[in-house]
């Protein structure tokens, strides 16, 4: 249970960057993702972390205290790891009591603090079982409770959720969130998956290529994303490509696609008549009557979904879009469709990244 | 189909038999209550049995040989363990090369190997020692136990070792809770694998025996050079006997079907 403080983090393999100055911070209780594709260093970042691999600069810092020169054993920190890391040999309850063997801790109180943890992740009577005979799900909270039962300093989690099917997976998340938050332990998580990551994160770190692209909220990064790549990693994003007219008042711009004319909100700040790329997240389009000063565009492609149904919109300049309709909504014959966008959801960013 | 099974069978049972009849030939002919090793035997007797045992060079020659197979076993336990721990930090290609050193002895001819160690006890000051033979069994039974650990060891998944230490392991506290308990079926095998190669070795003996001492081999040997009495298949029997009391010290401490 403490603030964590990452600090222009590097390490290299050979000519490969696997971290570039990545900086994040965690405060108390906190739980921070780390998303991004295989091979953008959120798992490197986390071995820094739990100290199974050294980087080559940069400092972590646990309560204003640097941790680089403490071994993994000395750090106090929980481990989750994807394919859970059970001891075959050994019991679910001395796979969870491992911990407390290395730390002062009687026979009784060892017990006790087991049969507690594993009450909290739904694993009461399987103490005698060998991970074996346990499911995909049953092993992962046994891993949990593994890491839970030492009281972490920090908990880490590395693709937890990588291996389990879909249903497991929403079950398994919400226990870890809530254990989480019930014993107030500051937590990393490591996954690619971007629902996974909104639905557990009170913060996220996109990252790309050994670097943190955005570091916010899951909401920020969702509707006021930094550039094109962390609004494609985090949602079902289109983007139309237009021109910057002028700024209105500050945050707010008046841009150009084709005929249609927008005043959207973006960060800025923008030089008018430059390039920018206007994200409209499905949920921001809808299809209208036709209405001037819109976009155009004619309807290639639509999936009846029941809830919802799901349509592909080309627009005159080549670009297509993507965006839901109510589904008892019928569309015209020849597809000719004017969208509407509601500037208030939209957001404007840079063509390339700051 | 049929005729593809039916083949197929008849080769299992063709090559047991062929991996099985010596056994038998020997197991019977040291029962026999005749006096020349023959089959079938003559009679039913425990009495060469007894024979062996009253034969002072025989019984010696067993007396070393089990000695010398106890300290191999254990020797090449100990540093063939260290030996594929170490090689576990290596990077893959650097492996591979540990790999074919630690069994360079399989690789060359076993004369040549003996050769070898002649000259160099000699030099050493250990030529026709009991402990030079010793350092000759020891060189010959490693390659055996080494690899036998060494897939034991492969087996384990490395974020073991991350979580035990995450959890507050030391080193030695991981390799005591974890490593060695998952290395254990590897490791009475390749124990089991030493003491027999041990036991049954013979080029490297008969170059490296200290003066005045014999292996039971060897022993045999001489003795079957003179006389051709069933106290020799009684000895082989034991050999035999003494080979499935390791097969059972494996099943016994961790299961053939781990081992195997």
């Amino acid at each position: 249970m403490s603030s964590v403080e990452i600090s222009a983090l590097r390490k290299r393999y050979g000519e490969a960057v696997a971290l570039d100055e990545v900086s994040l911070t965690a405060q108390q209780g906190e739980l921070v993702t780390l998303l991004g594709p295989s091979g953008c260093g959120k798992t490197t970042a986390l071995r820094c972390i739990a100290g199974f691999i050294a980087p080559d600069g940069g400092d972590i810092l646990a309560d204003g205290v640097s941790i680089l020169a403490t071994p993994s054993s000395k750090r106090d920190f929980g481990v989750v790891f994807q394919n859970y890391a059970l001891f075959p040999h050994l019991s679910v309850a001395e796979n969870v009591g491992y911990g407390l063997l290395f730390r002062k801790c009687s026979k009784d109180e060892r017990e006790r603090r087991v049969a507690e943890v594993l009450d909290q992740v739904q694993l009461g009577g399987l103490e005698h079982r060998l991970p074996r005979e346990l499911s995909g799900g049953q092993q992962q909270r046994v891993a949990l409770a593994r890491a839970l039962v030492i009281q972490p300093r920090l908990l880490l989690l590395d693709e937890p959720l990588a291996n389990l099917d879909a249903r497991l997976r929403d079950d398994v998340r919400w226990l870890i969130r809530d254990v989480q938050q019930a014993s107030r332990t500051t937590a990393f998580y490591v996954t690619h998956d971007q629902a996974e990551a909104m639905a557990i994160s009170d913060k996220i770190a996109v990252m790309k290529n050994g670097r943190v692209a955005q570091f916010a909220s899951p909401r920020e990064i969702y509707q006021r994303p930094v550039e094109r790549y962390v609004a494609s990693f985090t949602g079902e994003a289109n983007f139309l490509g237009v021109q910057v007219e002028r700024e209105l008042c500050p945050g707010r711009f008046r841009v150009r696609a084709g005929s249609a004319a927008f005043d959207v909100k973006g960060a800025g700040p923008f030089t008018p008549g430059t390039k920018a790329v206007l994200l409209a997240r499905p949920e921001s389009l809808a299809i209208a009557g036709v209405v001037a000063g819109q976009l155009q565009g004619r309807v290639t492609k639509s999936v009846f979904l029941g809830a919802v149904q799901h349509c592909e919109v080309v627009l005159p300049d080549g670009a297509s879009v993507r965006l839901g309709v109510p589904p008892d909504r019928s569309l015209p014959p020849d597809g000719t469709v004017t969208i509407k966008l509601d500037v208030e959801r939209a957001w404007l960013m840079p063509e390339v990244a700051a | 189909m049929t005729v593809s099974r039916v083949a197929g069978s008849t080769l299992i049972v063709l090559l047991y038999g062929f991996l099985l009849i010596p056994l038998v030939a020997v197991v019977a002919a040291s029962l026999t209550a005749g006096d020349f090793m023959r089959l079938p035997p003559e009679g039913l007797s425990l009495r060469w049995f007894a024979r062996f045992f009253q034969r002072g060079d025989l019984v010696e020659g067993l007396l070393l040989s089990l000695q010398i197979a106890l300290v191999t076993t254990l020797v090449t336990g100990v540093v063939a363990l260290m030996a594929a721990l170490a090689s576990q930090s290596l990077s893959r290609r650097l492996a591979v090369w540990f790999q074919i050193g630690m069994t360079l002895p399989l690789l060359i001819p076993e004369l040549l190997t003996a050769i070898g160690l002649l000259f160099f006890l000699y030099k050493i000051g250990l030529g026709k020692t009991v402990l030079g033979l010793q350092i000759g069994h020891i060189v010959m039974a490693f390659p055996y136990c080494y690899v036998s650990i060494a897939a034991a060891l492969r087996q384990i998944d490395p974020a073991l070792d991350d979580a035990s230490g995450s959890l507050g392991a030391s080193g030695w506290q991981t390799f005591r809770r974890v490593t060695l308990p998952l290395a254990m079926p590897g490791l009475v095998m390749g124990a089991v694998f030493a003491f027999i190669t041990s036991f049954d070795l013979y080029t490297v003996s008969l170059l490296l025996k200290p003066i005045g001492g014999n292996t039971l081999p060897l022993a045999l040997f001489d003795f079957l050079t003179y006389e051709f009495s069933p106290t020799a298949a009684a000895a082989a029997t034991m050999s035999v006997l003494l080979a499935f009391v390791g097969v059972a010290v494996i099943q016994k401490l961790v299961g053939l079907q781990r081992a195997f």
